[in-house]
Order: C-alpha cells, then structure tokens, then sequence
C-alpha cells in the first residue's frame, strides 16, 4: 500500500514536472539555434519563467522520491510501474495542454511502455 | 510545406543529440558510481566520502555535465514540439542505453531487454510519423494578434 501510493505520487510529480516544463517553455517562446542574444534572452526568460522553476521542483521531489522508493521497493518493480507517467503525461498533454493526440502517437505511446516495462524486467 | 519539414528535421536532430547526450551522462556516472560504491561503505561517514570522492570523479563530474545539456536540449525541444510528441521520442535513450550497457559496460542483455528494445523502437517510429506540433506558441499568437489589427 505504502509503495503504491509513492508509485502514485511519483508519477503524479514527475508528470506536473513535465507539464509545467512544457507550459512554461511555450511561455518563453520558441528557443532559437543560432543567435547567441536571442539565446541569451530566452535563457533570461526561461529562468524567470514561474512554471519553469516550478517544474524544477516537481522534478526535485521525483528525483528524490524515487531514490527513496529504491530504499525499499525492487527496482525491477518500480522502473516498470513508473512507465504510467508516459500515460498521464500525455493524458495531461491532451486535456491541459490541449495537444491533439493521433491514434499513431497513442498507438506510439503505448508500445514505448510496454517496451521500458520490458527492458527494465530483472 | 518545406519549412515544415525543416522544422521537424531540426527537432529530429535536436531529440538525437538529446538522447545521445542522456545516454552518455548516464554511462559515464554508472561507471563512476560503481567505482565509488567499491571503495565506500553504507554508514553515514561512507555515504559523505561518497559525496566527496564522487565530486572528484571526471567520469561523474562529465557524465552530470551530459545530463545538464540533455536537460537544456529538452527544454529547447518542448518550446518547439508538443510533450506528446517529445517525450516517447526521448525514450529512445533507453535503447541506447541498453546497447552501450551491453558494449561499454559489458553487461549481460537479457532476450527480454531486447525484444522491450524492439518494442520502444516501433513506438518512436509510430510517434515520429504524427505532426511534432499542435500547438500556437505565444509569441506566435501575439503576432497572429498583431497582424489581426485591433
């Protein structure tokens, strides 16, 4: 029960990590290659950007959760159980961020778990 | 039409370097971290000589660095492309992980590793054949606005 909940609070963190990197980013706007002060100036955003730091500090509580739920939960069980943050984040890319979702990015998505769920078996 | 094609070549190319870049930070701190949990033991004194041996450590100071540009590269991507998108791309890194574990760390690769390998492989194919952006960024939007007019 313990390791369920952290699993479920991992995956919520990691995902709000990841949305609010996403959000945050598009508030910057799109970040140029070649110019190094149009570089400078969206790094100066991009630092002061909010939901930037915010996502910073969901993925810190994830980081840290994880290593703690190492401390007593199998890796072999965890690494599999945490690939449902591929799932909610893109349920989350779909419903707050608005992106269209296509039944190949679906299709897509889901392979790739299964996949990591595989690859991260003992 | 030719600029969108660029554009999904850049991101592409940006998501490879990305991945390449993961993979490395994460070999090269594998390494290193073994090398440290060799020589420290689990006591609280073992874990800050950890720390200390760890910050001193080429191979984990390099492979953090690797992990920082992975981090930058990511940001760079989801200012472009949707996190639908981006996000089963970088799982690719775990392919490549699995290939350098295989031939720089010698590690054994289970038959189960690889068909979950297969499987990644299909799904970032599948997700790379979908528009890597449905979105209006911003800035974007404010010059839609601008051009509009009041």
């Amino acid at each position: 029960m313990k390791t369920a909940l952290m699993i479920a609070i991992l995956v919520c963190a990691n995902s709000a990590g990841d949305v609010l990197l996403a959000r945050g980013m598009r508030e910057v706007g799109t970040v140029p290659f070649f110019s190094p002060r149009e570089l400078y100036r969206a790094t100066c955003k991009t630092l002061r950007n909010g939901r930037f730091l915010a996502s910073i500090f969901f993925m810190t509580v994830y980081f840290a959760g994880f290593l703690s739920l190492l401390s007593w939960a199998d890796l072999s069980f965890v690494f599999p159980a945490m690939t449902l943050a591929y799932v909610v984040s893109t349920l989350a890319a779909k419903f707050i961020l608005k992106e269209t979702i296509s039944l190949h990015r679906w299709a897509g998505t889901l392979f790739v778990c299964l996949g990591v769920a595989l690859v991260s078996r003992p | 039409m030719l600029r969108r094609w660029a554009e999904r070549t850049k991101i592409i190319a940006l998501l490879t370097v990305a991945v390449l870049s993961q993979a490395t930070g994460n070999v090269l701190l594998s390494q290193g971290m073994k090398r440290i949990a060799g020589e420290s033991g689990s006591s609280l004194v073992g874990w800050a000589s950890a720390l200390f041996q760890a910050v001193q450590t080429p191979s984990i100071l390099l492979g953090t660095g690797f992990l920082i540009v992975f981090f930058v590269i990511f940001a760079t991507a989801l200012s472009r492309a949707d996190l639908s998108f981006v996000l089963p791309a970088i799982s690719s890194e775990v392919i490549v992980n699995v290939a350098f574990a295989d031939h720089f760390l010698n590690e054994t690769v289970s038959s189960s590793r690889w068909v979950g390998s297969i499987l990644i492989s299909i799904g970032v194919v599948l997700v790379l054949q979908s528009a890597p952006r449905t979105f209006v960024a911003e800035d974007e939007q404010e010059n839609i606005a601008d051009e509009a007019g009041p």
